[in-house]
């Protein structure tokens, strides 16, 4: 793990301080998300402070910070997504596997996020599990969606 | 016109002519002409920001309305700050601002009414009002309000339902009250370069926050309390004066916790202190503490615990006694053990007079020169050495740090030592200046460092020297051929593996060192308390006489409590009279008895440690201990023991009669601090009925002992008796002297163990003796771990376990 972020650093100099987010996109890429070892690292190597590394990564919304679970669920709260009820669909999948959007499950089943639109609206609402759409959503279908999901 | 010659150029603010440098913004210049524009995020000193907004103007030719902190000023520019337009604006962004902060108490038409009313008498605990902060007056917002005649706010108030932090050490953080105006994020990493806090999340959820959420602590937070300071609202509070309301007055002083001798604002409220921090309405504090400075003063002056009455200890329980019963008993007592039995130690951080009294006390009246500081520094002849180099070079000042290019630290944890230095070392780091830093772990100031340098535990003196060797190889100086002689038979690579460090490495600091104009050398208590103090300290003088302009290099000594200087100079120590003048001389005995009229006695005076270890052989029998020492078993065997401390301690145990003190904001005097400069303690509270100081005990024991000399008034009267005899002006010859100081190249010398010593640990945080983080729970919770673990990291080996005797 160590020389994974060693060798994402080596790409670029210590004083490019503007590397950072490039930096920080090859860490979610290879490691699947931001730890706090990593920051500290990154923070070492280009002499930034670690709360404003964090403040960085939490400004764009692609950055997570907690590993991935073994599936990822999306949940698209779009403008179709929204109207035909998204609110609902995300409010029972919180109570059902216990996370909110950016968090992963205790047991590393599931992470859950929160996307803006998934480009499908006429199908809303829409879930995306691990890049597979699954349209029309209720709450009755969503538990036995996730299920399928070990 | 003549603006090559002033680099001045004139604006017109309200139809006011203003002459400013070039480069001034348009607030400084309205503010340096008196005129108001208002602010919420400005921060005198720091870069300007423009993040609130309400200093907008109106300059003429300028399209919209541009912040007045950001825009710098140019020639003829007419700039309007109050038209009706401007007033509106700021009125709407005022109301906007609000509408994320509580702002029932700004606009309520029964504020004034408020505190009266507020408790109410029902069964139930309910009070009105809103308290939804400290109500400490500490409030821009509610200033600004006033100030733009805000009555109603049309906005709907959105809470943002973050949850108050209340377990912090020292301060609590309430969000909710947050506007984001990001005074505390810029003083944390621009000022204080701590580096805990920063802006957090996107759009509105932003709030200020650490690294993944940590607590203030894990996130690296060293408490000094500056975003405390100058939050405009009341999201971040000490918990200490939190609700007592404004401040009644507030008293300018000097922190005596170590020897940088910061000047600190106490601000008090019927006699007891509320904060230090910012003079009420002047809401940021220009002067910059650290944790104890900030924290301490308070809680420690009116600890629960604090002594208050005199004691006397009768069939091993302690009885409130008056004074005059107290100082009877101890007058009956000590004239029984006159002459060299007789022993005083004191605290280096008592002030000059105290111990000036106090040390005439022991020669003049007692006849004896067992007289010592309880010191972290175990070798006496420390302050010595630096005594007489402060008579060749000027002390180094602690601006000299900020302008150096190079700054090289050894051995020092100076972010827990100095804290105020370490901000300057860091300051310097950002500005691009070179940073080397030598210990034997890393610290807080490696993070800064171009050049971090480990070296193995206990060899700092072969590292020194190693230096030394390599930098006079480079054939820099003239008067390297003392040295050559001294290295004859060195084995530079045996040393290289002695210290640990690399050839490489060495070569590099050395390169550093003579290429810098300007180099400061820092050396912590890696170098200072060491079983080598001394070889180090000539060592490393050496190091600066043979660079090739050794005037322009200084080296700072940290010294760890704030008056050890001057407690020295005032005459606490076994060999030396007040003013360094050497007791073993004739002439100086003869000179301080003519001074004193009396006659000297001229045995050569014990150290602590000496008089401690004596007491078994019955040399000594009786001790006046100021402070604190460490128990020790010898201690049960003297016929007397005095102890004056503001707390029961350790020692306690064995003490007959209890003298309470006062601290350091409750008197006058004066201490000298790490750049030699004298530097006045003012009184900010009145102590309790029956706590005096140093001086007052003694001259009323003197005064019963029917001494003359002892009388004393007011301590003015102590130090015109102290400045008649001793130059305290401290005139340095200009021209260095260039003087080789012995070395011995010999790094085969076996491992000297430091002889046990009394030094009060190595422990920072103790005030006369007593041990801050058992005092204060919250002091215990920030440096607990780190305390304990720096003393064995940071004290070379031997030295550590420290503490007993």
């Amino acid at each position: 793990m160590k020389d994974t972020i060693d060798a994402i650093l080596k790409k670029h100099i210590p004083k490019e301080k503007g590397n950072l987010i490039p930096v920080l996109q090859s860490v979610q890429k290879k490691k699947g998300y931001i730890s706090p070892e990593s920051v500290n690292r990154i923070s070492n190597y280009f002499r930034i402070s670690r709360s404003s590394i964090y403040g960085v990564a939490t400004f764009y919304s692609q950055f997570r910070f907690n590993p991935p679970g073994r599936h990822s669920i999306k949940i698209c709260l779009g403008t179709a997504c929204h109207v035909q009820g998204g609110d609902f669909i995300l409010k029972a999948l919180q109570a059902e596997i216990g996370i909110s959007p950016g968090e992963t499950t205790d047991d590393m089943r599931f992470d859950l996020d929160r996307v803006a639109c998934l480009g499908c609206c006429a199908l809303a609402p829409v879930v995306m599990i691990n890049n597979k759409i699954h349209s029309r959503m209720s709450v009755i279908k969503l538990k036995e969606l996730l299920n399928k999901y070990e | 016109m003549n603006k090559k010659t002033t680099q001045n150029i004139s604006v017109q603010i309200d139809g006011k002519t203003i002459n400013a440098p070039v480069g001034t913004t348009v607030l400084q210049a309205a503010q340096k002409a008196g005129i108001y524009i208002p602010t919420l995020c400005y921060l005198e000193n720091i870069k300007p920001y423009g993040g609130c907004r309400l200093c907008i103007v109106e300059i003429k030719n300028m399209r919209a309305y541009p912040t007045a902190c950001t825009t710098p000023i140019a020639q003829d520019m007419e700039i309007s700050t109050k038209t009706p337009e401007l007033q509106k604006l700021r009125r709407e962004i005022l109301e906007l601002i609000l509408s994320e902060h509580p702002y029932t108490c700004l606009i309520c038409i029964d504020k004034n009414n408020c505190n009266e009313f507020m408790t109410t008498t029902r069964k139930v605990s309910v009070t009105t009002g809103c308290n939804f902060c400290a109500n400490n007056g500490n409030c821009e917002l509610q200033d600004l309000v006033e100030y733009l005649e805000l009555t109603e706010i049309k906005y709907p108030w959105a809470y943002k339902e973050i949850k108050p932090e209340k377990n912090n050490p020292f301060y609590d953080i309430d969000y909710n009250l947050c506007i984001l105006c990001g005074r505390c994020v810029r003083i944390c990493n621009e000022v204080r370069y701590s580096e805990v806090l920063d802006f957090v999340q996107r759009g509105n959820s932003v709030i200020v926050g650490t690294a993944f959420g940590e607590s203030q602590k894990d996130a690296g937070c060293e408490f000094c309390g500056a975003c405390i300071d100058v939050c405009p609202t009341g999201s971040l509070s000490e918990k200490m004066g939190k609700w007592v309301g404004i401040p009644d007055k507030s008293i300018e002083t000097t922190c005596v916790f170590c020897s940088v001798g910061c000047k600190m604002n106490i601000n008090i409220k019927d006699n007891r202190i509320v904060n230090v921090g910012p003079k009420p309405g002047n809401r940021t504090n220009p002067l910059q503490l650290c944790v104890r400075g900030k924290f301490v003063p308070g809680d420690i002056m009116f600890h629960p615990e604090r002594i208050t009455t005199p004691l006397i200890k009768k069939e091993n329980k302690w009885i409130e006694v008056s004074w005059d019963e107290a100082i009877n008993f101890t007058v009956n007592k000590l004239e029984q053990y006159r002459g060299n039995q007789f022993g005083v130690i004191s605290s280096a951080h008592e002030s000059l007079e105290n111990n000036y009294v106090l040390q005439k006390f022991s020669r003049k009246l007692m006849k004896s020169n067992n007289v010592d500081l309880v010191s972290s520094f175990p070798d006496k002849n420390i302050i010595k050495k630096i005594h007489e180099y402060y008579t060749h070079h000027k002390p180094a000042n602690i601006e000299n740090i900020t302008n150096a290019d190079t700054i090289f630290v050894i051995g020092s944890q100076t972010n827990l030592s100095h804290p105020i230095i370490e901000n300057r070392i860091r300051k310097a780091a950002k500005n691009g200046k070179k940073i080397i830093v030598a210990n034997t772990h890393d610290t807080r100031t490696s993070y800064f460092a171009e050049q971090n340098i480990l070296y193995k535990q206990g060899e700092e003196h072969t590292f020194l020297l190693s230096l030394l060797f390599v930098l006079n190889n480079k054939d820099s100086g003239k008067l390297s051929n003392e040295l050559k002689q001294e290295f004859n038979n060195f084995d530079i690579e045996k040393v290289f593996k002695h210290c640990g460090v690399s050839r490489q490495d060495i070569e590099k600091i050395v390169k550093s060192l003579l290429n810098s104009k300007n180099p400061v050398i820092i050396a912590g208590d890696g170098i200072l308390i060491n079983p080598y103090s001394i070889f180090n300290f000539n060592t490393l003088v050496n190091i600066q006489t043979i660079l090739k302009k050794p005037e322009t290099c200084k080296i700072i000594f940290l010294l760890n409590e704030g008056n050890f200087y001057g407690s020295t100079i005032a005459g606490l120590h076994p060999d030396l009279l007040p003013g360094f003048d050497e007791l073993a001389s004739e002439k100086n005995i003869k000179k301080w008895s003519d001074n004193w009229k009396t006659d000297l006695n001229n045995t050569k005076g014990l150290s602590g440690n000496e008089m401690v270890n004596n007491i078994a052989k019955d040399g000594i029998t009786a001790l006046f201990v100021v402070g604190d020492i460490p128990a020790h078993p010898n201690l049960a065997k003297l016929k007397f023991l005095v102890q004056q401390n503001m707390f029961l301690t350790e020692l306690s145990e064995h003490v007959h009669v209890f003298f309470p003190i006062t601290g350091f904001t409750e008197t006058n005097g004066h201490i000298i601090n790490l750049e030699r400069k004298l530097k006045e303690i003012i009184p900010v509270t009145a102590p309790a009925k029956d706590v005096k100081t140093v001086w007052e005990t003694i001259s009323n024991l003197a005064r019963a002992m029917q001494e003359k000399g002892f009388d004393y008034k007011k301590p003015e009267d102590i130090f015109s008796e102290i400045n008649s005899f001793i130059d305290l002006s401290f005139a340095t010859e200009e021209k260095a002297k260039k003087e080789i100081l012995p070395v011995r190249a010999d790094v085969s010398v076996k491992k000297k163990k430091l002889p046990v010593e009394i030094i009060s640990e190595n422990n920072y945080f103790n005030y006369l003796g007593n041990d801050l983080l058992e005092l204060i729970p919250d002091m215990e919770d920030i440096l607990g771990e780190v305390v304990s673990g720096s003393s064995s990291g940071s004290s070379s080996g031997s030295s550590s376990g420290s503490g007993s005797i």
